[in-house]
């Protein structure tokens, strides 16, 4: 049940009355009827994982209670360990299994062993990436005294399995989604107005621009050996558009309907395509993986090799870059875009200017000149990047961008001028326009400032805008990680 | 030791790898206010403090950094 079917319509409006009209008496009550729904949201999408999201509730619950109690520092860490292992495991079997599996095999042929075997059919549990992510993260907290554990089983459950984040995220923390659960949710209009506010946009930027922009960068990377080099350049912007469209757009709507039940979720997107380097666009970009790889595999990494200076730093960084490909998926194709991405750095280390971060052009319409240039550079090295996250093995992507860089990039690409191109370039300057003019601001659509006249204005285009060039989409690019 | 002589060993310390002294030490102070302080100037300052007071910073003491008063506290600690 995606967020724009109108299943899911069906589903969000009966479960919005009854929480606020008959469960809003507690927060007891509300947790109760947050965990059921969240049941049902999760069982619709695929009941044979249900138990598996139970056992990694339990087991997290009771190891953080583990690690918190015991006096010994040992035995804290041996709770910790079997809380990482266990957590890891999942990941590894259900997700990487058979990369290690063919790997391993792969292997033994390069020494002439030969060998008869197949891939399992292993189902990747939905949600699996995200969830495991924040139990891990909870019992890393709680080992480290960031935070004490949860005490109660109701309030740990509604944490790890909240409907609008399980699917895909936003990689929740424990220290600011626990203690929303713990007290009473209120109903206020400002919140849900945002939240509605919130869903449009997200809902504009899935089924409008990144669905016109799929059309187009599937027909081109599925047939991409027949296509000359300016067309499949054109393929490559239309994909980065329509990756960050899809995710910003899934996320926007993630925490604009968990702001209709009280619950702030965290950004996980902060236009990041308006960025002047690299460490500028990953602070902006899925920023709760991003934040949540810092925390957790950066620091400690960087820590512990400071004595390197400069090259433990970059050792640091390729690392955590490679793990954060990685995490989308069990391919090569990851590893390298992750890889690439912290070669990206490299220069940044060098310059000092890794954590030199701020909004482009702050306080002013335009940006100068040499803005535009840097931002534009950026995006061009995004864009050419996304090609490995696009491409079905990394020899595709290297052919891909081989032909991008052969002279049939100084032909015409004729794709950009049939109408359906002119229009859905159309649409995407006015999904960036709005979302240059809101850089500033608390979301991407926040608008909450303007006379009503303007902000109706605004609703109806956007929902005219759907009406007109919306696509149905059954899924999100970011449901298979 | 005194936070006041901690304090001046962490100036010394700052100066040493920032190149610069374009700061005032006040317990508020976070690494953002502070020119150059990144990362891996980050990773450089705490490696000079340990050298320089001969004491080993954790992990779990690095998460603790909030400010410039809680990184004097923790060296308080472990003087």
């Amino acid at each position: 049940m995606v967020f724009n079917s109108l299943d899911f319509v069906g589903f969000i409006i009966p479960v919005f009355l009854i929480y606020w009209l008959v469960f809003s008496k507690s927060s007891v009550y509300q947790n109760i009827f947050l965990l059921l729904v969240s049941i049902v949201f999760y069982v619709w999408a695929d009941w044979r994982f249900l138990i598996l999201l139970g056992a990694s509730i339990l087991v997290n619950f009771y190891l953080g209670l583990k690690i918190y109690k015991v006096p010994e520092e040992r035995k804290k860490s041996i709770f910790l360990y079997i809380g990482l292992i266990f957590n890891v495991g999942l990941l590894l079997y259900f997700k990487y299994f058979n990369f290690f599996y063919e790997g391993f095999y792969d292997l033994l042929s390069v020494f002439g062993v030969e060998s008869n075997h197949s891939a399992l059919s292993i189902l990747l549990p939905l949600g699996i990436s995200f969830f495991t992510f924040q139990t891990l993260g909870y019992l890393i907290d709680v080992y480290n005294e960031e935070i004490e554990p949860n005490t109660d089983l109701l309030e740990f459950s509604v944490f790890v399995s909240f409907f609008p984040k399980i699917l895909s995220g936003p990689i929740e923390r424990a220290s600011s989604f626990l203690p929303q659960i713990q007290e009473k949710k209120k109903l206020s209009y400002e919140g849900i107005v945002d939240g509605l506010r919130q869903i449009l946009w997200g809902l504009f930027a899935k089924v409008v621009v990144a669905e016109n922009c799929a059309h187009f960068s599937n027909t081109i990377f599925e047939n991409y050996q027949d296509k000359s080099g300016s067309v499949l350049l054109v393929g490559t912007f239309f994909y980065a558009i329509q990756l960050y469209a899809d995710f910003s757009g899934y996320s926007n709507m993630a925490i604009g309907i968990s702001k209709l039940f009280g619950i702030q979720l965290m950004r996980n997107f902060s236009t990041p395509f308006f960025s002047v380097n690299i460490s500028d666009f990953w602070r902006k970009w899925h920023i709760s993986l991003t934040t949540w790889m810092m925390d957790y595999v950066f620091t400690p990494l960087s820590f512990t090799l400071r004595k390197h200076q400069k090259r433990g730093l970059i050792f640091a960084i390729i690392a955590t870059f490679v793990l954060v490909g990685f995490w989308h998926g069990a391919n090569w194709t990851f590893v390298v875009y992750g890889f690439l991405h912290g070669i990206y750095f490299v220069p940044l280390v060098y310059s000092g200017k890794m954590n030199s971060s701020e909004i482009v052009a702050k306080g002013k319409l335009f940006p100068s000149v040499k803005e535009i240039v840097k931002m534009l550079m950026l995006f061009v090295l995004i864009m050419l990047t996304d090609v490995f996250f696009r491409a079905d093995s990394v020899t595709m992507a290297f052919d891909y961008l081989g032909i991008i860089f052969s002279s049939s990039l100084l032909t015409s690409p004729t794709i950009l001028f049939s109408n359906v191109a002119i229009i859905t370039m159309g649409l995407i300057a006015v999904f960036m326009g709005v979302e240059w003019y809101n850089r500033e601001k608390k979301h991407d659509f926040d608008i909450s400032n303007f006379p009503g006249y303007i902000r109706w204005v605004a609703y109806i285009s956007i929902f005219l805008l759907i009406l007109f060039f919306g696509k149905s989409a059954s899924t999100f690019i970011y449901f298979q990680f | 030791m005194e936070a006041s002589e901690i304090k001046e060993k962490l100036k010394e310390v700052l100066v040493s790898v920032l190149n610069h002294d374009r700061f005032e030490l006040y317990d508020e102070l976070t690494a953002k206010d502070v020119d150059g302080w990144d990362s891996l100037s980050h990773m450089m300052i705490i490696t000079k403090i340990e050298e320089g007071l001969n004491i080993k910073f954790k992990l779990r003491d690095l998460n603790k950094l909030k400010n410039l008063g809680s990184l004097v506290a923790v060296i308080q600690a472990k003087i």
